[in-house]
C-alpha cells in the first residue's frame, strides 16, 4: 500500500488513526503492530512471515547477545544473528542478479535464469538495516535487549518508515517504543509535515516522473533532451524520496514518535561531501556507524582508508539495486569523493556559484546512471547527455516538453531549497501577519489535500520506485 | 494564532473521517459517462484472491474509482495543472484553434504491421480480382499540433510506410482536403457536413465522375460532448452533430448484421444520438456487418468499405458513386469469416482507416 493512494488515505490511515486514539496505552503498541503486518501484507501477504522471521530471529539473539557473559559469546550471537538476518536479504534482494550474471557467463538461457529469480520483498533493505542496527546496538552495549517481542515486532514493522525509510534506529526510538506523548502541537506538526510530504510526492514527483516516462518513450531524442531528463529525474528522485520521508516523520509524529531527518535540501550543495550529509542521512549515517568505522574508519593506513571507502561505497551502490549501475553509482561517488577530499575541494570552495554548479553537474550525471534499467542503458544515456551516437544538439520534442513542464520545473528547484520554508516561517514568526498567515495555512493544507487527492483520483501517473531497494 | 494545532488536529480528523465515511457510504456509480467507462467494481473477496494480492489490486482500483465526486476532482486536477503548473495538457489531451486533442506522437511499429498484415490476409483470400484502394485519414493532430509546438505523428512517414507494405492497393490522397474544422471541437471523428468535398475526391478517384451530391443538412437536438471533453475534464462548449440527408440517403435500405442475421437498421440512428457517444448516431456505431443499397439500384455497382469508425459517418455519401455498400468493420467480425457473409465478386473495395486505429491496431481481426 502506497501513502499516496486512496486506499491508504480513506479507508487505511481514519481506520489505524480510530484504533490507535482509542486504544489504552498499554494496547498502543499492539495496535500499531497489527496495523502495519495489514499494511505491509496488503502488498505482499506472504512476505509478512519473512519479516516475522527477522524479527523472531533478532528478538531471540538480541537477548542471547546481552545475555552472553563471554565477550565471544556476544560475538558469535553477533555473527550468528548478522548472518541470518542477512541472507533473507541476500536471497531475495541478490540471488537474482549473480545467477543472471553467471547464467549470462555460462550462456544460460533466459527461461532457465527466471527460475531463480525469487519476489523482492518490498522495503527488505530499510527493515534489514533497521534491525540489523538493533542487534549490533545490543552488543556494543549501547541499549539494552528488547524483552517484548510485540515492542521489536513494532520497531521493525512500523508502517511509516517500513517501505521507505527513513532507517530508524532502535536506540532513536527506543524510549518512544516504552513511552510516548500525544499532544495535538505534535499531532498538527505530524499532519503538517504529512501532507507537505504527499503533496512533494504526487504533485511535483509523479508531474516530473510523468515527463521522465515520456522520455523513455521518445524517439526523437536530442542532448538537451538528454540534459532536461537529467534534471527532471534528479528533482524526480529528490521531491519522491524526500516526500516519502516527509510522510514517515509526520505519521511517527502523529503517532507520537520523533524521527531523524533524512533530508536536508541536498541539492544546495557546495560539494558532493556535503551532498551526502544531506542526502539520505540514514542510510549515510547507518553505513558509517556500522561498517566504516567496524573497518577502522580513517584511523588506519592509506591502503585500508582506500578500501574501507570502497567498500561502503561499493555496498551503498549495492543496497539500491541489484544491478551493474547502481554499483557503477556507488562507485561513481567514490572515485568523486576521494578526487574531492584529496585535491579538489579548496580549489571549488573558492567560488559559491562554481561549487554549486560542479555539485549539481555531478549529481545530476548520478542519477542518469541511476535510472538506468542496467549498466548497458545507464551509459547510453550518459553518452546522450554528450551527443555520443550523432543525436542532434536540439529536437522538437525537447522544445515541447520545455512548454510543458518548464513551469513545473522551476517551482521545483525552488521548492528543492529552504526558500519556501523561511519565507513561510517569517510569515509565519512575523507578529502582524500571523494571524491572517496562520488561517493560510491552514487553508494551504486543505487546499493541498485536495489537489492530491484529485490527482490521485485521475489516476495520474504515481509510481513507486523503491521496489528495487 | 491561539489553539492553531487543536483546530489543525480536528480539522483534518474531520476530513479524514467523514470523506472516509462518505467513501463507504456513497461511492460513484458503475459507469463514467465523461471518461465513457465502466468504473471498477468491488473485487471478489476470495482466499485465493487475497492471497494472490489480486483482491488488493482489484481494491487499489475500485476505492480510486469509484472516489465520491469524481468527476469534480479531476475538474480540481485539470484546472490546477493548467493554472498553476502551466503545463500544456492534461492527460495527453491540449487545446490549440478551439479543439481539443490528444497528443499521440510515437509510431507503433508492431501495430502498423498488424494492420498491414490483416489488410495482407484479406486481399490475398478475396481481393485478388477487385479493384482495391486505401485512404488513411490523419488523425486531428495532422491539422492542429505541429503548427501549436504539440508533438506528433510524422505522418508523411506513417501513411509513407503503410502504403509501401500496401502497394496492391491504389491508394486515395485526402490530406490536402483536411482542415482543423473538417473535425469536431471535443472529439476525434470527422464531421460529416464537412466531408463531402472528400467523399466526392475518393469517388472520383475510383472513377465515379462525381460532380458532388446535394444534401439537406440536419442537426441532431442532443449536445455532443466529444471523448476528449471527458479526458480533458474541465468546462467545454459541446459540439452540435449535423447529419445529412437527401432523397437517396432517405430511400436506402440499410441492413445491420450483428451477428450474421440481418436485421433492419437505419442510416442515423436518433436513440444512439442521445447517447453516451452521440457519434455513434452514424450506421449505430459499432457494428460487425451493415449493407446499405439504393432503392432500385443495381446491386452490382457494389462497394465493399472496410472501415474503422471514420467510415460511419462518410458511407451514406459514397451512395452518390454507388447503388450497394458493404460496410465491414473487421474488430468486430473475423476476416477468415467474410467469405460466407459478402459476396466480393466484381465489387471496388475501400480500406478507409484512420492513423489513430492503424497505430493501434491489435483489435483488427
Amino acid at each position: 500500500m502506497l501513502f499516496s493512494s486512496i486506499s491508504f488515505l480513506y479507508y487505511f490511515l481514519p481506520i489505524v488513526l480510530i484504533l490507535y486514539f482509542l486504544a489504552p496505552r498499554k494496547l498502543k503498541n499492539p495496535v500499531l503492530l497489527v496495523s502495519s503486518l495489514f499494511f505491509y501484507a496488503w502488498g505482499e501477504p506472504k512476505c509478512v512471515f519473512l519479516m516475522l522471521a527477522t524479527v523472531l530471529v533478532n528478538y531471540i539473539f538480541g537477548i542471547l547477545i546481552e545475555k552472553a557473559q563471554k565477550k565471544i559469546f556476544k560475538k558469535l550471537f553477533l555473527f550468528i544473528t548478522i548472518g541470518l538476518t542477512l541472507s533473507g536479504l541476500l536471497y531475495f534482494k541478490y540471488t537474482g542478479f549473480f545467477v543472471m550474471n553467471y547464467g549470462r557467463l555460462m550462456g544460460w538461457p533466459l527461461e532457465l535464469m527466471d527460475i531463480y529469480l525469487p519476489v523482492l520483498p518490498i522495503g527488505i533493505s530499510f527493515y534489514t538495516f533497521q534491525v540489523l542496527s538493533y542487534s549490533v546496538d545490543v552488543y556494543r552495549g549501547e541499549v539494552p535487549a528488547q524483552k517484548n517481542p510485540i515492542t521489536l515486532a513494532t520497531y521493525i514493522a512500523l508502517f511509516p518508515q517500513l517501505i521507505a525509510g527513513p532507517i530508524v534506529r532502535y536506540k532513536d526510538v527506543a524510549d518512544q517504543l516504552r513511552e510516548r506523548t500525544h499532544s495535538f502541537e505534535k499531532i498538527a506538526s505530524g499532519v503538517r509535515r504529512f501532507i507537505f510530504g504527499l503533496a512533494k510526492k504526487v504533485i511535483f514527483a509523479n508531474t516530473l516522473g510523468e515527463f521522465c516516462e515520456s522520455f523513455y518513450a521518445s524517439t526523437d531524442l536530442s542532448v538537451v533532451y538528454y540534459w532536461l531528463f537529467a534534471v527532471s529525474f534528479m528533482l524526480q528522485i529528490y521531491f519522491d524520496f524526500s516526500g516519502y520521508s516527509d510522510m514517515a516523520i509526520g505519521l511517527g509524529k502523529i503517532f507520537g514518535f520523533e524521527f531523524l531527518e533524512n533530508f536536508r535540501y541536498p541539492l544546495i550543495s557546495k560539494s558532493l561531501s556535503e551532498f551526502w550529509r544531506r542526502w539520505h542521512i540514514s542510510l549515510g549515517s547507518w553505513f558509517r556507524d556500522y561498517v566504516y568505522i567496524p573497518l577502522g574508519g580513517n584511523r588506519v593506513g592509506k591502503v585500508r582508508l582506500l578500501f574501507n571507502l570502497f567498500v561502503v561505497w561499493f555496498l551503498t551502490g549495492f543496497w539500491h539495486g541489484a544491478e551493474w549501475n547502481f554499483i557503477i553509482w556507488g562507485l561513481y561517488f567514490f572515485v568523486l569523493l576521494l578526487i574531492e577530499k584529496t585535491f579538489l575541494l579548496k580549489y571549488i570552495e573558492k567560488s559559491k556559484v562554481l561549487a554549486r554548479l560542479y555539485t549539481l553537474f555531478f549529481i545530476a550525471v548520478s542519477f542518469v546512471i541511476f535510472s538506468g534499467n542496467g549498466a548497458i542503458e545507464a551509459f547510453a544515456r550518459v553518452g546522450g547527455l554528450f551527443g555520443v551516437g550523432g543525436i542532434p544538439f536540439v529536437s522538437s520534442s525537447v522544445l515541447y516538453a520545455f512548454k510543458n513542464y518548464g513551469f513545473v520545473l522551476i517551482l521545483a528547484i525552488l521548492g528543492a531549497t529552504p526558500l519556501p520554508k523561511k519565507i513561510g516561517e517569517s510569515l509565519l514568526e512575523n507578529p502582524r501577519t500571523q494571524k491572517v498567515t496562520d488561517i493560510l495555512e491552514i487553508l494551504l493544507l486543505v487546499v493541498l489535500l485536495v489537489v492530491v487527492t484529485a490527482f490521485l483520483v485521475d489516476g495520474s501517473f504515481n509510481p513507486f520506485l523503491y521496489f528495487r531497494f | 494564532m491561539k489553539n492553531k494545532s487543536i483546530i489543525i488536529t480536528i480539522l483534518f480528523a474531520v476530513i479524514f473521517l467523514s470523506v472516509s465515511a462518505l467513501c463507504l457510504a456513497f461511492p460513484e456509480g458503475d459507469y463514467s459517462d465523461s471518461e465513457r467507462r465502466e468504473l471498477a467494481k468491488f473485487p471478489e473477496v476470495s482466499a485465493e484472491n487475497i492471497e494472490s494480492g489480486e483482491w488488493q489490486k482489484g481494491f487499489e482500483s475500485y476505492s480510486t474509482d469509484r472516489f465520491p465526486a469524481r468527476d469534480i476532482l479531476r475538474g480540481v486536477k485539470a484546472a490546477f495543472v493548467k493554472s498553476v503548473l502551466f503545463k500544456s495538457d492534461n492527460n495527453g489531451v491540449f487545446v490549440a484553434d478551439g479543439h481539443l486533442s490528444k497528443i499521440d506522437s510515437s509510431e507503433n511499429p508492431a501495430m502498423m504491421s498488424h494492420a498491414q498484415e490483416r489488410f495482407t490476409f484479406i486481399y490475398q483470400k478475396y481481393l485478388k480480382d477487385n479493384r482495391v484502394f486505401l485512404t488513411i485519414v490523419p488523425d486531428k493532430n495532422f491539422v492542429l499540433a505541429n503548427k501549436n509546438g504539440y508533438p506528433s505523428l510524422d505522418y508523411e512517414s506513417f501513411i509513407g510506410k503503410m502504403r509501401e507494405k500496401l502497394s496492391f492497393m491504389e491508394y486515395i490522397d485526402v490530406t490536402d482536403l483536411l482542415s482543423a474544422d473538417d473535425y469536431y471541437r471535443t472529439d476525434t471523428h470527422w464531421r460529416q457536413e464537412k466531408i463531402t468535398d472528400i467523399s466526392d475526391h475518393i469517388l472520383n478517384e475510383m472513377g465515379k465522375g462525381i460532380n458532388g451530391g446535394s444534401y439537406q443538412e440536419n442537426t441532431s437536438p442532443y449536445p455532443f460532448y466529444g471523448v476528449y471533453s471527458g479526458q480533458y475534464a474541465l468546462p467545454v462548449e459541446p459540439d452540435e452533430i449535423k447529419y445529412l440527408t437527401n432523397d437517396t440517403i432517405d430511400n436506402a435500405i440499410v441492413t445491420y448484421y450483428p451477428s450474421g442475421l440481418p436485421q433492419k437498421g437505419e442510416m442515423y440512428n436518433m436513440e444512439k444520438a442521445s447517447g453516451k457517444d452521440p457519434y455513434e448516431m452514424f450506421l449505430s456505431g459499432t457494428m460487425p456487418l451493415i449493407t446499405i443499397e439504393k432503392q432500385g439500384g443495381n446491386p452490382k455497382n457494389h462497394l465493399v468499405l472496410f472501415r474503422d469508425s471514420f467510415g460511419s459517418s462518410i458511407a451514406p455519401l459514397f451512395l452518390e458513386g454507388y447503388d450497394k455498400i458493404t460496410v465491414i468493420d473487421t474488430r468486430y467480425t473475423a476476416s477468415e469469416m467474410l467469405g460466407n457473409l459478402v459476396d466480393f465478386e466484381g465489387a471496388d473495395v475501400l480500406f478507409l482507416y484512420s492513423t489513430t486505429l492503424l497505430n493501434n491496431s491489435l483489435a483488427i481481426r
